[in-house]
């Protein structure tokens, strides 16, 4: 919806004034008359309304002090859109003989306010006021989506969406479509559930629907896993969808992949691969691992841990989430370390560290993880 | 001289009177109203589940702000239930705040049970920007949204460890608050986490201590096995204590839509629980609101859901169903269930008496069946004698 600016006041007084004072010289006697009847017409049609820093005003009409026996809103009142509504929320005063409405709420961009003033026994006066202008320039791109492998196992749980800005909540579905290798849009692929976002708004987390995932269940035996070993899919999302200003997308995504076998084996750190630095050396200090790892999860479920305590500094995720490397802000000084790794860390499918997404309760390997961390232990020489 | 004496001996009387009086009151534990110690703004960032604790205290659950504020609804004033029903709710709520009615989304439903008013929690916007809000509906009909400046507030916060990463502007793991309920001072609050795939049930003392450790209460993690062969842990959408033979039993309700029924006496600190699942209520599916009562010397459990309608759950002797253990697949099995066709595009469920429920009902969202969204139609509030 488009925003207009705010309504100003009909005409100015120097510009009555000068229109008066041409006629005053032209005609004299008459235009004494005719000023006497201006100035009387005038002053029944001046009272105007106003929007300033924050309030409604009753401009050119002198207010009682005391409101009248059915209140203020009984004579003034805005109303958020046409028809027979409740007023907006708000507290009236009266300041040097001026009534003011200041809403409870601020004006919200794209609404069409309508202010009505009844003076008793006057002429009613209605005006139109406009939300704040929104700010159409630099619509919000789509910067990334996770995992950014070509290849997805079979029981993928969970893809993540990044924006360049905050989007709007409660549309995300109709804007979001898994396709067939024939452009079909699947359905019920997703977790029938609630949006889940990051705390801007900037961050979207879909879940494949764990029904159709964890074996045994009936979704799962009827309609199979929402991706396919071996078949093509492409993730469509709209460019129509808006974000937190109401403004499209300035381009939609599609991320074409293909279905892998699903992945039905733990994390195991002893497949990873840690490549420490040289000491008095800033540079990173890098894990490897064999498959794609839960980028959010990459970023905030391993810490280095050295002799004095936390190491700061900054992690990369790269390689299609194969690699973790991170960067210290002070060069490393020689000596004993750890890479601390919780072991809620995920893969794709949802498995943690020594816990599978589903596990197989006839087997004894239905482990439970007691403990919450794992340490990797690496020396700097 | 008589009479001296005896004015004397009734001010001495008096002053032990007082003084026992004030060693009472001093002994007396504090009530949770005196708890809520915050006047001001209440630092609501957002209002999702809510649920009413003790004295008209109200508890929201703020997910965008990871905490559970208590907010003084100064609502005590005992009535019977009446019958509220309002059009176009939603609608209404959106011309008093100012914005467009598909700018406003009501989040939760509640019914205060000593005034019997009824409490909504919505948000004003869907963007980043969105204001919370708490709206109360009293028995007229009467539409108030509170205000949330100069209340009395106490607050506990459910984040979790600061992101290691100092780059990073806070921790983005966001816990969204799926459903809260309060009972014998403790708070129980079910989340799910944007990141990663978690079950946790909180145990929060109420009032709110300012040890944070002790504030955060008891993460549990809930596995309803007896499910088949394989397991997952899996979020609580909804859930409701209930009693099972004498024991007291957390009722919880899954998306896709197992009932797990969770021994209270389970729920130790640090302790992995097994919940036992009692009913499937069918896939595809997600639980919204439950609402359990007795009627005609029977027990039901009346459960609003997104894609299955409203069902009432025959709720007699619990305790004779056995786990569901078969590795057969089943969709629906268990404790058995009627859908109540009369109840249609119920979006909000709450108890209002023993006999009767609230509903807020609305046409389904723009999205796909299986997923519509919020409504962007009028919402109805509307009381409904329990079926």
């Amino acid at each position: 919806m488009g925003a207009r600016s705010f309504h100003g006041p009909v005409e100015s007084a120097d510009h009555r004034a000068a229109v008066a004072f041409r006629a005053l010289r032209k005609y004299r006697c008459l235009a004494v008359a005719v000023a006497l009847f201006i100035g009387m017409t005038a002053a029944a049609q001046t009272v105007s309304i106003q929007f300033s820093r924050g309030a409604f005003q009753v401009v050119d009409w002198k207010a009682p002090s005391r409101p009248p026996s059915n209140g203020w809103p009984s004579i003034f009142a805005i109303y958020a859109g046409p028809g027979n509504i409740p007023p907006l929320l708000g507290t009236y005063t009266v300041e040097s003989g001026t009534l003011v409405f200041r809403p409870r709420f601020p004006l919200a961009p794209g609404v069409k306010y309508r202010a009505e003033f009844q003076p008793p026994g006057g002429a009613r006066v209605e005006q139109t006021f406009y939300g704040p202008r929104v700010n159409l320039t630099s619509p919000t791109r789509i910067l990334q989506v996770y995992p950014t492998a070509d290849v997805l196992p079979s029981n993928q749980l969970r893809l993540f969406i990044y924006f360049s800005a905050p989007m709007s909540r409660g549309e995300a579905f109709q804007h979001i479509h898994l396709l067939d290798a024939h452009g079909k849009a699947l359905p019920d692929v997703f977790l029938p559930d609630e949006e889940l976002w990051g705390r801007d708004n900037q961050e979207l987390t879909i879940t494949f629907d764990p029904g159709r995932i964890k074996r045994g269940l009936t979704s799962n035996e009827k309609m199979g896993p929402p991706i396919e070993n071996g078949k093509s899919y492409t993730l469509v999302i709209d460019s129509h969808w808006q974000d937190g200003r109401g403004v499209p997308l300035a381009a939609g995504f599609r991320k074409p992949f293909r279905g892998g076998p699903a992945i039905r084996a733990t994390p195991d750190p002893k497949s990873w691969r840690l490549i420490a630095p040289a000491a008095r050396t800033t540079r990173a200090l890098v894990l490897e691992f064999p498959e794609p790892m839960s980028y959010p999860l990459l970023r905030r479920m391993l810490r280095v841990s050295g002799e004095r305590g936390d190491i700061l500094g900054g992690v990369a995720i790269e390689r299609h989430e194969t690699q973790w490397s991170f960067t210290p802000q002070q060069p490393w000084r020689p000596g004993s370390y750890n890479l601390v790794i919780d072991t809620a860390l995920e893969d794709l499918a949802g498995n943690h560290i020594g816990q599978r997404f589903d596990i197989d309760e006839s087997k004894a390997d239905t482990q439970k993880v007691t403990s919450d961390t794992i340490s990797l232990p690496f020396a700097i020489r | 001289m008589r009479l001296v004496r005896l004015v004397g001996t009734i001010a001495v009387l008096c002053c032990a009177v007082a003084i026992m009086i004030r060693v009472t009151v001093a002994r007396k534990p504090a009530s949770p109203l005196s708890t809520l110690t915050a006047v001001g703004n209440a630092p609501l960032k957002s209002a999702g589940p809510i649920a009413f604790g003790p004295d008209g205290i109200l508890f929201v659950g703020d997910s965008m702000a990871g905490q559970v504020v208590a907010i003084d609804t100064a609502d005590r004033k005992a009535a019977g239930a009446a019958s509220i029903n309002v059009d176009d709710v939603n609608d209404k709520i959106a011309a008093m705040v100012g914005v467009e009615p598909g700018q406003l989304l009501i989040n939760d439903m509640k019914v205060d049970p000593v005034s019997k008013d009824v409490y909504l929690s919505a948000s004003r916007g869907r963007g980043p920007d969105a204001m919370p809000l708490i709206v109360r509906v009293d028995h007229s009909g009467k539409i108030t949204v509170l205000p949330l400046d100069g209340v009395k507030y106490a607050s506990v916060a459910l984040s979790d460890a600061p992101n290691s990463d100092p780059n990073a502007r806070t921790n983005p793991r966001v816990v969204t608050i799926t459903s809260m309920v309060y009972m014998d001072g403790k708070l129980f609050v079910t989340g799910l986490s944007n990141e990663e795939w978690s079950s946790a049930l909180r145990s929060i003392p109420f009032p709110f201590t300012r040890d944070d450790e002790a504030a955060k209460g008891t993460t549990l993690k809930i596995w309803h096995s007896s499910h088949g062969r394989y397991e997952t842990q899996a979020p609580i959408r909804t859930f409701v204590p209930y009693s099972i033979a004498g024991q007291e039993y957390v009722l919880a309700a899954y998306t896709c839509t197992p009932l797990v029924k969770i021994p209270f006496s389970a729920l130790e600190p640090g302790a992995q629980v097994n919940g036992t699942t009692i009913a499937d209520l069918g896939a595809r599916n997600s639980p919204l609101d439950m609402v359990p009562y007795k009627k005609d010397g029977h027990n039901y459990i009346l459960i609003a859901n997104t894609a299955r309608g409203v069902m009432k759950l025959q709720a007699d002797n619990l305790e004779n169903y056995q786990p569901i253990a078969s590795p057969t697949v089943t969709d629906v099995a268990g404790v058995p269930y009627t859908t109540i066709s009369d109840l249609k595009d119920v979006q909000h469920l709450a108890q209002l008496d023993d006999s009767h429920a609230l509903i807020l009902t609305g046409k389904p969202g723009p999205g796909p069946a299986w997923a519509p969204g919020p409504s962007t139609g009028p919402l109805n509030l509307q009381t409904i004698a329990l079926p």
